[in-house]
């Protein structure tokens, strides 16, 4: 029993992306005309024939016919019509597409319709399963059957109720006819395949959050709403733009530039952990791996902010800078960048290690920043908040991508390490390993092993940056002498 | 006994609910007609009756404070095998009203899905009814009518459930089931009594083979086949020892 007192009924029940499916119904309901819809013929099984059936090549011609378009256009709004439920392929009725030949199909029963309201429930799904279970003496499908045992676990306080349930179902089916038991499994079972799919098979019902309000209903825009709405507009028009010439063309800069890294356009070398379960491309890119990838290394190429977002790549240019010896450009955006993301109980103490390590006159570790930055940000760090040094990062990062970031891209530094980086080779797994995968999937490092790495290497990195004693260092060789 | 009681009243309330849901997934296909709305009228009425029947007697037995804790256990059980049977009914009232009202019969064309099932589902509603022929005498606004019932049916329904739930303070994730993984496949049917298995047969999918039909049948060729052997066994000997004899 589920508790209906404890939450209370806001009806926030409307799934906008679904509100598709009235008009969808609609069509349905016109393709079943007899003189202008979609024409049914039999199927002849062993001993019975079934009527109703018809074939993916009608519906796409009715489908063209009516929407008044072309056929790769009735054949995608076809295929959809079969992803959502409203009807299913009798041959493969795992595969939901629609094809453009012979292939059979059939109408789904309304009950069995998606609808924006009602969910496909575990208990429903749970006494399908048991149900089945039965018809097919135990040999489930492998994703049925870990289904069946997940929900066993989880519903268990039901569970008689599905088994006493799932034999007076199947029961009362025995009561009908033989041709319309058959067309009753197939019915259901296609409504499972829609409802909980197998593994690696799309699924068309992303419905995305509930919401209040109920799309279908027409709203009545009022006479202030249409008001304020004209004031927008018209403060809009006024606004200047920027050309779309530029606009596009930083567009297609960005595009020509990344389109070999984005995942969904390349392949991911060696292959997606969303789609294979294997998670080689996230260990071999992690935050502190010895030999980076050179999709990583060239993506540090692109600019400044890639090279600095990238942590990797910021141990690297400071290996470089290192030897420039002109690391404190780097050290004092670090710095503001904790300042600026750090807790607001620190900031009083970073602001003063960092006006005596970066600002003072004489500091260990001074910047060249022009005179007016300098004298905006001495005189905020009387009073510092989290935006104190921003005039002077963005001062800093220039300089750093005007000069050292180029010198770094030709330095041997660099260019050592596009030649260590290393370029795995790509994954082809077969199912049967898919499926091996999908079983195995481990959870990975704990995130708390991550922090505390981190903590260690931050603290070793402070004792080895702290600024060098020059009275100890001198007393240490005068001792020894 | 007071036990013995709820489990039949249950086991009769699980069966029209059953019932109940294959009716209603005929709703709106080509075999829709007048009488299966009659037949769902008639079936929500009498799932109506159970359901009283069945609150009653279990609000009795539990507001006794004398019972043992075994049987508390099981009269707990049995609560949530009733409330779970009324939800379903209560889903699927909805949605039946739902389904009714976009497929009306009454109209000059009616556009009911063509969805292959052609027969009528009077023998379901018979099984639910628990009689031998169903008797039709619907006059033939049943459309708006029965709709209308329908709405006050589900709100009584609504209501009752929510009375239930603060009246009765049973928690429903406390039950253990007494079925483990796979107890349909044992074919004990009902919540008390058990009945024989029975066998199934579809022929669309392709890898279902009809050969063979159930567990019976199978244990039965066994048998003749072992019997066969013995009878040849016997006659062997009996030969031989004629032959030696002679």
């Amino acid at each position: 029993m589920t508790i209906r007192t404890a939450r209370q009924d806001r009806v926030q029940h409307f799934r906008p992306r679904t509100h598709c499916l009235k008009k969808l119904e609609a069509m349905v309901v016109e393709m079943q005309d007899s003189k202008s819809g979609v024409k049914g013929s039999e199927q002849k099984l062993n001993v019975t024939t079934i009527p109703h059936v018809i074939s993916g090549k009608d519906v796409i011609a009715w489908i063209t016919n009516k929407m008044k378009n072309t056929t790769e256009d009735a054949q995608a709004f076809g295929t959809m019509l079969v992803a959502y439920g409203y009807i299913y392929p009798l041959q493969n009725h795992r595969k939901l597409v629609m094809c453009n030949d012979d292939s059979l199909y059939r109408f789904q029963t309304p009950y069995f319709w998606p609808t924006q309201k009602w969910f496909a429930e575990d208990i429903d799904y749970a006494i399908y399963l048991a149900k089945r279970n039965i018809r097919k003496k135990g040999m489930l499908e492998p994703y049925e059957q870990a289904h069946y045992n997940h929900l066993h676990e989880w519903l268990n306080h039901k569970w008689d109720f599905i088994v006493m349930q799932a034999t007076e179902q199947y029961k009362a089916g025995k009561e009908r006819k033989k041709p319309d038991r058959v067309v009753f499994d197939c019915q259901e079972r296609a409504y499972w395949i829609v409802n909980r799919p197998p593994r690696r098979t799309h699924s068309a019902l992303d419905v995305g959050p509930e919401r209040l309000i109920d799309p279908n209903i027409d709203e009545k825009i009022s006479f202030d709403q249409y008001r304020r709405m004209n004031m927008f507009y018209q403060q809009a028009i006024m606004r200047s733009k920027v050309k779309s010439s530029v606009s596009l063309g930083a567009l297609v800069k960005y595009i020509t530039t990344y389109k070999n890294h984005d995942p969904f356009l390349a392949p991911c070398l060696p292959s997606n952990p969303w789609q294979t379960d294997n998670d080689s491309y996230w260990t071999l890119n992690m935050r502190r791996v010895d030999v980076p990838t050179k999709m990583r290394v060239e993506r540090w190429s692109f600019s400044l902010f890639e090279l600095l977002s990238d942590l990797r790549g910021r141990d690297d240019f400071k290996i470089f800078l290192k030897k420039e010896f002109s690391g404190e450009n780097l050290a004092f955006w670090e710095a503001a960048e904790e300042l600026k993301l750090g807790t607001a109980s620190s900031m009083s103490t970073k602001a003063e290690t960092i006006f005596k390590t970066f600002l003072a006159p004489g500091a260990p570790r001074w910047i060249n920043i022009d005179g007016r930055t300098m004298g905006l940000t001495v005189k905020g760090l009387d009073h510092p908040h989290r935006y104190v040094l921003e005039a002077a990062q963005t001062h800093v990062f220039l300089l750093m991508k005007k000069d050292t970031f180029f010198r770094y891209l030709k330095s041997p530094v660099y260019k050592d390490i596009q030649k260590k980086a290393q370029s795995p080779e790509a994954h082809n797994f077969s199912p049967a390993q898919l499926e091996q995968n999908a079983q195995s999937r481990s959870p990975g490092i704990h995130p708390m092993i991550l922090w505390q790495q981190e903590e260690e290497e931050k603290a070793k990195a402070a004792a080895a940056s702290a600024p060098v004693d020059v009275k100890a260092m001198m007393s240490k060789i005068d001792r020894k002498k | 006994m007071g036990k013995e009681e709820c489990k039949t009243m249950l086991d009769a309330l699980n069966k029209v609910t059953a019932c109940y849901r294959h009716l209603v997934i005929a709703l709106g296909s080509t075999s829709d007609s007048q009488n299966l709305r009659e037949e769902l009228k008639r079936t929500r009425k009498k799932a109506q009756e159970l359901a009283v029947a069945n609150r009653t007697k279990l609000t009795s037995l539990l507001k006794d404070k004398s019972i043992s804790k075994e049987d508390r256990a099981e009269y707990e059980r049995l609560w949530v095998l009733f409330s779970s049977s009324m939800e379903l009914l209560e889903v699927d009232m909805k949605r039946s009203l739902e389904i009714g009202q976009d497929f009306p019969l009454k109209v000059p064309t009616r556009h009911l899905i063509q969805t292959g099932m052609t027969g009528s589902t009077t023998a379901v509603a018979s099984r639910a009814m628990s009689v031998q022929n169903m008797k039709y005498e619907a006059d033939s606004n049943i459309d708006t009518a029965d709709l209308r019932d329908l709405q006050t049916e589900i709100t009584q329904v609504s209501h009752m459930m929510e009375e239930m739930e603060m009246k009765v303070q049973v928690a429903p994730w406390a039950v253990e089931a007494k079925q483990e993984a796979g107890a349909e496949l044992k074919s004990n049917m009902s919540v008390g009594n058990s009945s024989v298995g029975v066998i199934s047969i579809c022929e669309e999918e392709p890898k279902d083979e009809e050969a063979g039909g159930g567990r019976d049948t199978g244990f039965a060729s066994i048998c003749a086949v072992f019997v066969f052997l013995v009878i040849v066994g016997v006659a062997v000997v009996l030969g031989y020892l004629v032959i030696n004899m002679s």
